[in-house]
């Protein structure tokens, strides 16, 4: 935190100025003492200060010691934090000052908490702030009002700025508008994330497949018509923009892909299996758990459809592969985790897993006797979204110890199946699991223990007692202090690469893109030689694009033990790849998918405007002068007398800007 | 600009080695240091050259059905174990091996039915094969395994990490892999150029060593960014100012990363493009349809052009992916295997058509191998597998290491017929390590746990 100096005049000027004698030891001793005392006979939080602190008139206006500046005359009102709230962020800002969490403590006109480690106080009056004690030389400072502060207390609450908005934004949908960043100015977070929640659900991907005429044609069921289409229709169009964002995240987390389904109606499968992702995002984590084991995509994917009981005559076992991957990916993980996500060490410093092949072979018979719902004769793609069935002759009855739970012999397959993911949904891990990827997926490659601690709190109970709500878990992704304060800009480890095909997304919905064709035919985009190097839904293997755990091997990331999980798509290739796809993609030559520039072009004759609105949009901002300086020399060195030179101009700008480093990294 | 690079990464290489081997050697002297890094040095000469090329099957290769016992008493055993995925005895008589010394207790073994072309190569003692290979940290008795008594590599079984720790010793997060720490002990030699760690896949943590790094091209050649190469939307500025932006330096260490990869692609493509250029075409046949022929037929065209790109002491690494057959099995793995004899017969032969096919060898690596036990069509996660070595160098016409029992519930299975290692991965990296010219005193710096391993150097080249 910078230290302003103290150039502002306050707003509240004490009246008369008065030298205020340093508060003594022997008051600060007493202070403590009856503040004690009281605490000890139960009177509760009233607590009498020293008197300096009580006498207002005498403090000297110190603006400079918590680093804030005024407001400006005439700046629209501002949500204010509460006293808690005020002395929560000092606590945190100035652990050095104000150490460890105290109680609040109340004496007209004061609600304030003293520190008696540091023998510092924090209080306001009224609207006024006040600190007393060594940080304020031992005479009563007046450090600002309420409002002055409410930009940093409140910054994880509400966008105080465009800025903030779009960094929030980028973080929380698929591509910024100007319509975005007005409401979450107008809502703050909280407000626009019960919004987004409420909003209804876009329209499916099954039924935009349907309304192709696709499912229609039963000579498309071993075709791959419609198979990227369906999602990139989606993605770049679809009004839900934190939904899908989310949905993204959790589809790059359980992930299906298309080269590892079989049999017919594949793009509705993937249609299907995204739709079921896209209802799922904000209920629960144990209904999720449900549905993903029991879709069709999913059972071809990972084989637990037609997965069979053991059969002693011919020594065939059941297949291992979901009981193995639901642990490793979609609930556990490999080791045991503690609250924070930090990996549980035995008495030897070594990490302790979290199964053994044992447990895989043991809950490998509970996912048994399950196939797809396909019924004799039915060519229709119907079948490939409902849940697979049990087929109990083909179940094991065999015992199953996993996890601290056993399942008996004999016991009904559905049965065991619903213990079986209770037992995976009610594992301390999942909280952290997911919490520190979610965060990865949406915010940082390396959050702190405490943000992934305090996100997995709130996925193990939202604060009404549910367990694994989605929505809530993703209302403190977003709205944790690591998320939104403004360290996060400076600090050189914070922050995500951005995944190639986010990139695109960003731009296409940034710029308004529509299909002139309406089937989006931006197609496989996976080559990254040519193209993006991913594509949604087409992830090589369960283990995605990139892995929560990459480390980019030789790099001074690696050196300092950073995750980066991006990286695993960045090399030479297709760093190259990516921006010569830009180059054709942006330039509205593409043949189907193409931009809306028209408030773009608008600005096309003022380098510097563009640029403006530009960095706002795609970057929250983060271009640094040099950069600007290096974008705004070209584009002024394009004549815009010309329409053509005008989006030419609007072309260079928007490439330059997705080029260049200060894009790259969301911060 | 590219010579200041090479000199820059050399010196880088020289530092990092130091460091690296004053942390091994903790009180060694730093004379003694020196000796070591002359040592590595000693190993290139620039009228030598040699190769290894890594081919990673990813998913994890059924061993079973690609070494498939075939004599009659084997035969039955692994009939009887594989119930709907054997495959059948009559079809493999013509890919039986004949191995220049006879396995134990009448133990033969026939190639996949698909691996004709590396059955020519085997009887041409071109081709070996390593039997049942894997992770280990120390030589491991099953007791010692099932008792948990000596230290194991973590996370068995699990793909991510069994890939990373078959490349790097480590599980996933691993900061450097085996092939790029020969890369280290090689740059010197190289005069640091950054073309002694090639990818023709993705990324994977096998080439990135301390200081060599992974360089990564397409199976086309390299990619030139378009909007530096000419005039961007009309502009020449525009142009301009697109190269100024994409590789600046950085405080932020993941943009810094993102430009130094980007000013390595763009250093690196025009010299690999010329180079590549400048070849006569390989007249010896890549199957075009086959990834794994495009990404080597790649690989044979950067060893023709060694000469201009420099090293004389190179790795490789390619890929083919799919072997992860819990379903599907005998539907898919034949022409899984298919692909890779057929991919790995025309880089020997294109070695042949160069003149360096005794410079090149080639090995075959995977996650883990799987179970012997059927699923009904499909198998399950392993560990310990049988692979390749194949080259002008190699002694081929032979197995090496101890053949593993054909049973479930025997001497060298954890489980459903998964194979503990009877080899590890150490004892085979470090003989492909030693050939390409590692001394035996920086073997543990390639391969760390290989003082463990009283055999060294397993023979097979």
């Amino acid at each position: 935190m910078e230290i302003l100096d103290d150039t502002v005049a306050p707003t509240t000027a004490p009246t008369t100025a008065q030298t205020v004698a340093p508060m003594t030891t022997a008051t600060a001793t007493s202070a403590v003492l009856s503040a004690a005392a009281l605490a000890a006979c139960g009177g509760g939080n009233e607590t009498a200060p020293p008197e300096a602190f009580l006498n207002l008139a005498a403090a000297t206006p110190a603006r400079h010691i918590l680093g804030v500046n005024a407001v400006e005359a005439g700046a629209p009102a501002t949500p204010l934090p509460t006293p808690a709230e005020l002395m929560d962020w000092a606590e945190r800002t100035y652990p050095d000052l104000f150490p460890g969490h105290k109680p609040d403590l109340i004496w007209s006109p004061y609600i304030y908490r003293y520190y008696p480690e540091t023998r510092n106080y924090v209080g306001v009056a009224g609207s006024e702030v006040y600190i007393l004690g060594p940080v304020a030389g031992d005479v009563l400072k007046l450090v600002g009002v309420l409002a002055d502060f409410a930009p940093q207390v409140l910054i994880h609450r509400y966008a105080f700025s465009d800025i903030e908005a779009s960094r929030f934004l980028a973080q929380a949908t698929l591509g910024v508008t100007d319509a975005d960043i007005a409401a979450v100015r107008s809502l703050g977070y909280d407000a626009w994330l019960t919004q987004q929640f409420a909003a209804p659900l876009s329209a499916s991907n099954w039924d935009w497949l349907l309304g192709k005429g696709i499912g229609a044609d039963v000579t498309l069921r071993n075709a791959n018509t419609g198979v990227d289409g369906q999602i990139w229709q989606r993605l770049l169009s679809a009004p839900d923009s934190l939904r899908q964002r989310v949905t993204l995240a959790l589809s790059e987390i359980f992930v299906v892909g298309l080269d590892g389904i079989t049999g017919t109606w594949k793009q509705f499968k993937l249609a299907g299996w995204w739709d079921l992702l896209a209802n799922g995002a904000f209920g629960t984590y144990r209904d999720l758990l449900e549905a993903i084991s029991l879709n069709p995509a999913m059972g071809l994917y990972l084989n637990m459809a037609g997965n069979q009981k053991e059969d002693a005559a011919t020594g065939r076992v059941p297949d291992e592969n979901y009981a193995r991957e639901v642990m490793q990916l979609f609930s556990i993980g490999v080791l045991q985790l503690n609250a924070d996500g930090t990996p549980v060490l035995n008495n030897q410093g070594v990490a302790v897993e979290a199964y053994t092949q044992d447990t895989v072979t043991q809950l490998a018979r509970v996912f048994t006797g399950w196939n797809l719902n396909v019924p004799r004769g039915d060519q229709t793609p119907a079948p490939m979204r409902q849940p697979m069935v049990l087929n109990a002759a083909l179940h094991s009855n065999l015992p199953a110890s996993f996890l601290g739970t056993t399942i008996a012999a004999n016991t009904n397959g559905l049965t065991a199946f619903h213990t079986a993911l209770d037992t995976l949904a009610n594992h301390p891990n999942v909280g952290p699991f997911l919490a520190s990827q979610l965060i990865q997926k949406l915010v940082t490659s390396n959050p702190s223990a405490a943000y992934v601690g305090r996100v997995a709190a709130k996925f193990n109970d939202n604060g009404a007692g549910v367990r694994g709500d989605l929505s809530a878990v993703v209302r403190a992704v977003l709205t944790d202090v690591d998320a939104r304060g403004a360290a996060g800009f400076t600090d050189p480890k914070f922050g995500k690469l951005r995944e190639p095909m986010l990139r695109f997304i960003q731009w296409a919905r940034s710029f308004k893109a529509t299909s002139l064709s309406t089937d989006w035919t931006v197609g496989n985009t996976t080559d990254p030689a040519t193209r993006l190097g991913q594509s949604p839904l087409r992830s090589p293997s369960v283990f995605n694009y990139f892995r929560p755990g990459y480390v980019p091997a030789g790099t001074t990331m690696a050196a300092q033990a950073l995750l980066a999980p991006e990286f695993q798509l960045a090399n030479e290739s297709s760093v190259a790849g990516y921006l010569n796809y830009m180059q054709t993609a942006l330039g509205n030559t593409h043949v189907d998918v193409r931009a809306n520039y028209s408030a773009e072009l608008a600005l096309a004759t003022d380098a510097n405007a563009l640029i403006d609105r530009l960095d706002k949009l795609l970057c929250a901002q983060q271009l640094q002068a040099s950069t600007r300086a290096t974008i705004v020399t070209a584009i002024n060195s394009i004549s815009a007398a010309t329409d053509t030179g005008k989006a030419n101009r609007v072309y260079a700008a928007v490439l330059l800007v997705m080029a260049c480093p200060d894009y790259l990294v969301q911060k | 600009m590219k010579h200041s690079h090479n000199t820059d990464l050399a010196r880088r290489a020289f530092l990092r080695r130091g460091a690296l081997m004053g942390v091994a050697g903790s009180a060694a002297p730093w004379a003694l240091n020196l000796s070591m890094l002359g040592d590595a040095a000693a190993a290139t000469n620039p009228g030598d050259y040699k190769a290894l090329v890594c081919i990673f099957l990813y998913g994890g290769n059924d061993y079973g059905n690609t070494l498939v016992p075939v004599d009659n008493t084997h035969y039955n055993q692994y009939a009887a174990i594989r119930t709907g995925i054997a495959t059948a005895q009559a079809s493999l008589g013509a890919t039986a091996l004949t191995p220049s010394i006879a396995l134990p207790n009448g133990l033969q073994y026939a190639l996949a039915p698909e691996m004709g072309p590396l059955k020519t190569l085997w009887d041409a003692g071109k081709v070996a094969v390593q039997l049942n290979v894997g992770p280990l940290i120390q030589p491991t008795t099953l007791a010692q395994y099932t008792a948990k008594s000596v230290p194991l590599p973590p996370k068995l079984f699990s793909h991510n990490d069994q890939q990373s720790t078959w490349q790097s010793d480590l599980p996933e997060g691993a900061r450097s892999g085996w092939g790029g720490r020969i890369g280290d002990l090689m740059l010197s030699g190289n005069a640091g150029s950054v073309f002694t760690c090639i990818s023709v896949t993705g990324n994977a943590v096998f080439l990135s060593g301390q200081s060599a790094v992974q360089y990564q091209l397409s199976t086309n050649g390299a990619v030139a960014v378009r909007g530096i190469g000419s005039s961007l939307y009309g502009s020449a500025a525009a142009q301009a100012a697109l190269r100024t932006l994409i590789t600046p330096t950085r405080a932020h260490l993941f943009e810094d990363e993102y430009t130094r990869v980007t000013r390595r692609s763009i250093d690196a493509e025009g010299q690999v493009t010329s180079a590549l250029a400048a070849l006569p075409t390989l007249a010896t046949p890549f199957t075009a349809t086959n990834s794994l022929a495009n990404q080597l037929k790649m690989v044979a065209r950067l060893i023709a052009a060694r000469t201009s790109l420099g090293p004389s002491r190179q790795v490789f690494m390619v890929s083919l992916g799919g072997f992860d057959l819990h379903d599907f099995l005998p539907d898919n793995h034949p022409g899984l295997l298919t692909n890779v004899a057929d991919a790995m017969k025309s880089f020997y032969d294109a070695t042949v058509e160069l003149g360096v096919a005794d410079k090149v060898t080639a090995f075959t690596a995977s996650d883990f191998g799987r179970t012997l036990s059927s699923n009904g069509d499909g198998s399950d996660h392993g560990w310990g597998s049988h692979h390749f070595v194949m080259g002008g160098a190699v002694n081929g016409r032979r197995y090496y290491g101890t053949a593993p029992a054909v049973a479930v519930g025997g001497p060298d299975d954890v489980g459903q017929g998964r194979l503990l290692p009877s080899t590890s991965v150490d004892q085979y990296g470090a003989t492909l390590a030693t050939w390409l010219g590692v001394s035996a005193t920086n073997l543990s710096m390639v391969v760390p746990n290989i003082g463990n391993f009283a055999t060294r150097n397993m023979g097979f080249v």
